[in-house]
């Protein structure tokens, strides 16, 4: 700072009170920049430690005042004077080093915030719907319920007006019924189940049964016909029960929030960032669901063997309906059949089963539920 | 501090705006900015919206001064997570009540989408105050007035309207919105005002409108009058599907026919009309805006906005052609790689590879545009404004305003109506 420190040049100067542009003198002294008008007389002096740099196109070094009400600005574009002021300024970086540096931990930040959501979103928020299905109200379950059963009624009634969609209501179906109530019942008390249970046969034709929020349990006819024995319809019914009483439905519905909270609001929002969103949602959601069929099977295993019925015919049953070929994949819902065979077989011993739950006129019965509609 | 006023030099030479950025130099902000954003799953947006907003107006120049952007992305940051911590708790509210409520609780949803309708609009507003009052020039801030609640009441009416009309109403929304919005924004305390009228738009627009418009509207007649519920009953099973599909529903192949090619009429049209309606609008706008004496004229050519948009579409073919190669590849590669065997690994690296390479395309696509078409339209837009007025009056402005919070942009963020 020696040759330069003497030189003065043209520059201009807004004061921040008005528009009005000041053709100045800047002269670099030890203690700052002094800003002078054209007859020398002193305008201002700006001490190094309160000069900022501030955004301008690249020929232009534009400086102003930190901790000032007003936004005086001193522009410059002589690139020597502009270096003494750089070196004797120590906030300013006109080579950007610094502003870099600053970036790069802005990037690191936010990219162990992106990972660290999506931590949370694959380990946290199951956790946090776990600890909470349990403790929300039960009234709240039922509604929910009651709204879905509505809609659930509606998309899955496709027959005639008149033909009812709930089995067991004709006079021929009331021995069915009957027996249908006593297998519930001895599957409630077998899996001890505490919430209230309302099971009905539809007439669907695929072999499958849907559990809703709120203790509503669909067992579609299509299961009882494709069935050979009772424990086989007992595990696939005790296996909903495993939903209901794990509280899924609550569960499914925390979690959806949890993950529209994630990426919703705070990731994915940029353009494409739509199908990451997509594909991490379905990914998770897929995942979450295997975890809770895993569940609900290892609650249909201990419910068929504390009531003596063989808890294996879910898995057979489960293998003669989706076949052998079934491949697990990421995006399904529920783990591949083999595999939940596997694990179902991995946790018991056979079991002869059979008449402890319905005997054979109750379950020729059961099979007749649905009779009064062929 | 005295100034003596032989040094206050006055205003700018007329018709001096000008655009002095580099091509170059924007290419490396968006193109790093777009690989961060990958990267980061757009968490790195508010550094990205920043480093594009410094870049616009430190080179843009008016009367040889340039603009300064004086916002940081710490402060988006900060709107963004004060914006959540207020919109989220509504949103939980909203959850746990339509819950409650079960069936009624989808009326509710109806009532919430209409506030966050108005939200949105009110984060506009907002935005544009922050986005102004970080806005430097001749060493005074720019700053917004107004309710940003009346702004938003106001555009719903207003954009309620346009969509009500089919865009019939779109140029009178545009001219009372601009005019809200300007003769609320003051440079200093010098006020600012628009002056273009919605006729004055809506005269030299409306036979694009129409155009559009009617093939449009065919389209929807034509699909409108097919009896889709008999349709899609007669479509199930095999045999003559198209003969079974003719008799419950008469016409049937000839509407089909008849919406699918005024449809593409329209597409094309959309397509062939957009540069110029983009210019035509421009024009008008800039040619809108007043500050005290000072009036600005635009003298934007449409042809340079179309030669603008075939460039983009000559970029976006090249790295069309480009993604199409690294996709082959790549699946020569997975099948090289996963030889025969169907597992789970395959399946994840298949599903990774099919999302990079649609979000690589996403936002190379905006890229292309935001460089070619944004960059080259600010760039004309600015250099062919003609300022007149009074030259002294622009130095005579006086410091006024406050810089403002910049919650405004959180909540649009949040309502994902982030913008530049």
């Amino acid at each position: 700072m020696t040759e330069n420190a003497a030189r003065s040049v043209r520059s201009v100067y807004f004061d921040g009170i008005t528009s009005a542009l000041h053709e100045v003198m800047v002269a670099c002294t030890p203690s700052g920049v002094q800003i002078r008008n054209p007859d020398d007389s002193l305008i201002v002096e700006w001490p190094y430690e309160r000069l900022k740099h501030l955004n301008a196109p690249d020929h232009i070094f534009r400086i102003g005042l930190r901790k000032s009400d007003k936004l005086e600005r001193l522009e410059i574009d002589d690139q020597d004077i502009a270096r003494v002021i750089d070196l004797g300024c120590p906030d300013i970086d006109r080579s950007g080093a610094s502003a870099r540096a600053e970036r790069r931990r802005a990037i690191g930040w936010s990219f162990a915030a992106a990972v660290s959501l999506l931590l949370v979103a694959f380990y946290g928020i199951p956790q946090i719907a776990d600890r909470l299905a349990p403790v929300l109200p039960q009234a709240i379950e039922q509604r929910l319920g009651n709204a879905a059963d509505i809609q659930v009624r509606a998309m899955f009634d496709k027959g005639p007006k008149t033909r009812p969609f709930e089995c067991g209501g004709a006079p021929v179906e009331a021995e069915g019924k009957k027996a249908f109530d006593k297998l519930m019942a001895s599957l409630e008390k077998g899996g001890a189940v505490n919430i209230p249970i309302r099971a009905i046969v539809v007439r669907r034709e695929e072999p499958n049964a849907v559990t809703l929020p709120g203790g509503h349990i669909y067992v579609f006819q299509g299961l009882l016909e494709k069935a050979s024995d009772v424990d086989e319809v007992a595990g696939v019914i005790a296996h909903e029960l495993g939903h209901a009483a794990n509280r899924d439905g609550v569960r499914t519905l925390v979690q959806a929030a949890g993950l529209s909270l994630v990426f919703g609001s705070l990731l994915g929002d940029f353009v494409g960032g739509g199908a990451v969103v997509f594909a991490a949602e379905s990914l998770l959601k897929s995942a979450y669901s295997r975890h809770k069929e895993s569940a609900a099977d290892d609650f249909a295993v201990h419910t068929m063997q504390a009531l003596n019925a063989n808890p294996r015919s879910l898995g057979s049953f489960l293998a003669r309906i989706a076949g052998s070929s079934n491949r697990g994949s990421i995006f399904l819902g529920h783990p591949a059949t083999p595999d939940r065979v596997a694990r179902i077989n991995a946790i018991t011993t056979p079991q002869s089963g059979g008449a402890t739950l319905l005997d054979a006129a109750e379950w020729k019965a059961l099979k007749r539920i649905c009779a009064s509609y062929p | 501090m005295a100034v003596t006023d032989a040094s206050a030099v006055s205003g700018p030479p007329t018709g001096s705006v000008r655009f002095t950025g580099s091509d170059r130099e924007f290419w490396r902000i968006a193109v790093h900015g777009a690989a961060l954003l990958m990267i980061t799953l757009g968490l790195y947006r508010f550094w990205f919206a920043t480093d594009i907003r410094r870049f616009l107006w430190a080179n843009t120049e008016i009367g040889g001064q340039s603009l300064e952007y004086s916002g940081t992305a710490l402060e988006l940051l900060r709107g963004f997570l004060v914006a959540i911590a207020i919109i989220l708790p509504i949103y939980t509210v909203f959850f746990i009540t339509v819950i409650d409520l079960g069936v009624y609780g989808t009326l509710l949803t109806i009532a919430a989408v209409l506030i966050l309708v108005f939200l949105s609009q009110y984060g506009i507003y907002l935005a544009r105050r922050y986005r102004l009052t970080r806005t430097v020039f001749r060493g005074l801030r720019f700053h917004q007035a107004g309710s940003a609640v009346h702004y938003s009441i106001c555009a719903v009416w207003w954009w309620g309207w346009t969509v009500l009309t089919l865009g019939f109403a779109y140029p009178y929304t545009r001219a009372a919105l601009e005019r809200f919005k300007m003769r609320n924004t003051y440079f200093g305390d010098l006020q600012g005002r628009f002056e273009a009228t919605g006729s004055h738009l809506f005269v030299r627009g409306f036979l694009m409108w129409l155009a559009v418009l009617i093939p449009g509207l065919i389209t929807l007649f034509s699909l409108a009058s097919i009896n889709w519920s008999r349709v899609t009953a007669a479509a199930r099973g095999g045999g003559d599907v198209l003969g079974r599909i003719e008799r419950v529903s008469p016409g049937f192949s000839d509407n089909i026919v008849l919406a699918l090619s005024t449809g593409f009429v329209c597409l094309v049209l959309i397509a062939l009309l957009l540069p110029a309606f983009h210019a035509l609008v421009m024009r008008w706008w800039i040619s809108g805006i007043r500050f005290g004496e000072i009036t600005a004229v635009s003298h934007l050519r449409t042809r340079d906005v179309y030669i603008a948009y075939l460039r983009f579409i000559g970029w976006l073919l090249v790295f069309a052609i480009g993604i199409l190669v690294a996709i082959f590849f790549a699946f020569v590669f997975i099948g090289f790689l996963f030889d025969g065997g169907q597992s789970q690994a395959s399946e994840i690296v298949i599903v990774v590879m099919m999302v990079g390479f649609y979000v690589v395309s996403a936002l190379g696509l905006t890229t292309l545009y935001q460089t070619i078409v944004m960059l080259s339209v600010w760039r004309l837009t600015a250099d062919t404004i003609e300022l007149t007025g009074d030259k002294i009056a622009i130095a005579r402005v006086k410091a006024a305003g406050d810089a403002s919070s910049p919650l405004g942009e959180g909540i649009a963020d949040v309502l994902n109506l982030g913008g530049i």
